[in-house]
């Protein structure tokens, strides 16, 4: 995907030109009509989670409902449309981090936001201290025509947000979705198969020795590692058909007993000397250029991995393990620090998340990052469209009729045309070969009851382990997904010590001869300190 | 107002009060409390007595001294033979030198995995030898120079009354080249140590997965105890403070030998 390249060009620049317009703009003369200050909005977002605009012309989404193209970064289309629609200004400073630990680090260092999207784990943390601010009941009114959020969510997730709970809190009350997926596993086919892949166990395997990654952060490590050692106990029939399933599943993931922390220290241990490398970026890297042949991730990556991969025409692909897999959100939460009671930013910080959730701008958004965006688009067909022009096969007929109009365009270079046909017949060769499948995603834009078979796409057979299959894995797969919950301090503490000491080198691990070997070491230098020092004194 | 020779300092003053002073005290602040903002010793102690705080500081330090031991071997040759060679353009030849670090680090690091990768087959077979060679790659240039500089201002008669006196070449460079160059030694010493054994970029990029100091601090603030980071922080610091006093004492000797 080419967004990615300029998308990394031009960030910082473009960022700074965001912030800077955040800083100078109230230095603007105020419009004449408008009495009133402008609401400031301080919005804080993980890095490249938006689009930046300034796409190039053949970028365009041509969608049946009509074209898309990000001219704009969408946090200059929010201030115009806010100020269209609500007839009052707005200036958003919008800022960035890296992990949510920084970012909770930086409210306790005493930054202020009014809106965060943090993922759902830190958006527990902040319910359970209270630091959050619930949204309004306006923000559920369905027949606002401008609530595009709750009028597009995905009824999948939807649920997924009314059914958690922290504190006998929904997350639903506090929290809107942005963008979600699932970790697996990125492997190249070539070497690993599928079956290889599909278990936490690849992370493991002597086979491939130095040839895979594993995150390098505590909780999809502990994620992957809890999967491994309970494979046996997560892929057993007794335990897959047991009415409980969900909620076992979910509670055998989160599971922080001492002995279950022991187990997966031994176990991380073991793997760190089994692994390419510990990683938050650069597996994809390592992935494309061949190093590692299977790295643990998180879907969304997984699609960007496999984008950037076809363009070097090499093939990888994306399993989910068999025993289950974390089911993660990144979501929109109003900070009590921020918005201090102050209704017009609160209004403003649910229009920022509206604005966001309106299927144009959440394709856009999708397009530019990669990921999977929370939203099926409720009445709106357009996101389902979207979905179609990435992943559905070339409808033979269409593509029949767009060669003959190429034909009947008599173009003027025979050469041109002439490549054009030998095109047609590659992929109709290649269409002959290929087998078209009914791929379901009803659950996501229908919800639970909705009938397999109602939303239903027509992709190419490989789909089940490529690109559509880690964008919206399909129902059987979520099946098997658990969210990994907020631990408390206590449990966390224990987990942060287990993960120090997967990764530190113990002093006990020293062996004798090393010690007696640095002892000889210093006790030569300090001989030869003293022999130099006599012989300069001694002259 | 009278202005004074003394007002030139203000902003230095300015500098060192917000951005060296005022961390410090934070610093310090952090690594005696506890959670509930009492004092307390547990910090230290309990680096002392956690096995892994302390193996990191050996590893560490292990990276560290060997890697100043192969700088100092390929630096000190080098800078001898350029120094005392009679080549016109040996400026040009030292900016060679200096030239990788106008170029950014992790650029260059990135440039080394490719080169490793070649060379090795598996980056992740050898994660010691790796960090080991990063950070020789980076810090060599610091190594080199002050060799250099101090050799080439070393006074030419002092050798040469040496060989006058009958010393063959091994004892004069013995007793007079390397003795006189000990403080451009140290200074190499001192630049490449210190950052070597906090520099956990340089692991990171090169698939070490093993944590020196740098990234044990930083894994202490990810998990949000600031407490024991500040302290593993402050520990290093008088570490390092030790060390520099240590060969910042040697080099008033080595001076005092040059006197002689």
């Amino acid at each position: 995907m080419s967004a990615f390249v300029r998308n990394k060009r031009t960030c910082a620049l473009l960022c700074a030109a965001a912030l800077g317009m955040g800083l100078f703009m109230p230095a603007r003369p105020a419009a004449a009509a408008e009495s009133e200050d402008p609401v400031v909005l301080r919005v804080s977002n993980w890095e490249e989670y938006i689009d930046l605009g300034d796409w190039d012309e053949e970028e365009t989404i041509e969608l049946e409902s009509g074209d898309i193209i990000g001219e704009t970064s969408v946090v200059e289309d929010f201030e115009e449309w806010y100020e269209e629609t609500y007839g009052r200004e707005v200036i958003v400073e919008y800022s960035t981090f890296g992990t949510n630990e920084d970012l909770y680090n930086m409210l306790t260092l005493g930054d202020v936001y009014d809106l965060v999207c943090p993922s759902e784990y830190m958006i527990m943390k902040l319910m359970a201290e209270d630091r959050v601010v619930p949204l309004s009941e306006g923000f559920f009114d369905e027949t606002d025509e401008n609530n595009y959020y709750v009028r597009g969510v995905s009824p999948y997730i939807r649920d997924i947000f009314e059914s958690q709970e922290i504190n006998g809190e929904q997350w639903s009350k506090y929290a809107a979705g942005y963008m979600w997926g699932v970790t697996g596993i990125v492997y190249n086919p070539e070497v690993v198969t599928a079956e290889e892949a599909s278990t936490w166990k690849i992370l493991g395997n002597p086979d491939y020795r130095r040839r895979v990654t594993i995150k390098d952060n505590v909780r999809d490590s502990y994620f992957a590692a809890v999967g491994a050692l309970k494979s046996d106990l997560l892929c057993s029939e007794e335990f897959r058909s047991d009415p409980d399933y969900s909620r076992n599943l979910e509670r055998e993931m989160n599971d922080t007993s001492p002995e279950m922390i022991a187990a997966v220290q031994d176990y991380l241990q073991a793997l760190k000397d089994n692994v390419y490398s510990f990683e938050t970026d650069s597996g994809k890297a390592d992935m494309i250029t061949g190093k590692v042949v299977a790295n643990l991730q998180w879907s969304g990556d997984g699609v960007y991995t496999l984008d950037q991969a076809d363009e070097d025409d090499f093939e990888l692909a994306f399993a989910v393990p068999e025993e289950c897999t974390n089911i993660y959100f990144d979501g929109w939460v109003m900070l009590r620090s921020g918005i201090e009671e102050d209704p017009a930013k609160q209004h403003a910080a649910e229009a920022f998340i509206n604005f966001c959730s309106r299927p144009d701008i959440a394709i856009r958004n999708m397009y530019y990052i990669g990921y999977t965006s929370v939203l099926s688009g409720g009445d709106d067909p357009r996101i389902f469209e979207y979905m179609e022009y990435n992943y559905a096969a070339e409808d033979e007929e269409e593509e029949e009729a767009a060669a003959e109009e190429a034909e009947e365009e008599t173009v003027e270079e025979e050469a041109e045309e002439e490549a054009a046909e030998e095109e047609t017949a590659e992929e109709e060769d290649a269409g002959d070969g290929e087998d078209v499948i009914e791929y379901d995603v009803s659950y996501f834009y229908g919800g639970a009851d909705c009938e397999d078979g109602t939303y239903v796409i027509e992709a190419p057979a490989e789909s089940l382990h490529r690109q559509l299959f880690a964008a919206y894995p399909p129902r059987e797969v979520l099946e098997r997904s658990a969210v990994m919950v907020y631990f408390d301090q206590e449990q966390n503490d224990a987990i942060n010590r287990m993960w120090v000491n997967v990764r530190c080198f113990n002093i006990r691990h020293v062996p004798a001869w090393a010690w007696v070997l640095i002892a000889a070491l210093i006790a030569a230098a300090v001989w030869a300190t003293v022999k130099v020092r006599r012989h300069f004194s001694g002259t | 107002m009278h202005f004074s020779r003394k007002n030139l300092g203000i902003p230095y003053a300015v500098f060192l009060a917000v951005f060296v002073v005022a961390p410090l005290v934070v610093l310090l602040f952090y690594a005696f409390t506890n959670g509930q903002g009492q004092f307390t010793m547990e910090n230290l102690t309990g680096f002392f007595t956690d096995p892994n705080a302390l193996g990191t500081l050996f590893y560490s330090l292990l990276i560290a001294v060997v890697t100043t031991a192969v700088c100092l071997l390929i630096a000190y040759p080098t800078a001898y033979l350029l120094a005392t060679s009679k080549l016109k353009n040996r400026t040009v030849i030292v900016m060679l030198f200096v030239m990788p670090m106008w170029i950014n680090f992790s650029l260059r690091i990135t440039a080394l995995k490719e080169i490793l990768t070649i060379l090795e087959g598996n980056l992740a077979m050898h994660p010691f030898l790796n960090a080991v060679i990063g950070m020789t790659y980076d810090f060599l240039p610091f190594m080199i120079l002050p060799i250099y500089t101090t050799i080439s201002k070393l006074d030419g008669a002092l050798r040469e009354a040496a060989m006058d006196l009958g010393a063959d070449r091994t004892r004069t460079f013995l007793e007079i080249t390397l003795p006189l160059s000990l403080p451009g030694i140290l200074s190499g010493v001192s630049m490449v140590f210190l950052p070597a054994m906090t520099n956990y970029v340089v692991l990171d990029m090169l698939y070490n997965s093993t944590y020196i100091m740098g990234s044990l601090i930083g894994s202490y603030f990810a998990a949000y105890n600031w407490h024991g980071g500040s302290m593993i922080a402050l520990v290093l610091l008088c570490m390092i403070c030790i060390f520099t006093l240590l060969t910042g004492g040697e080099d008033e000797t080595a001076r005092g030998g040059a006197l002689l």
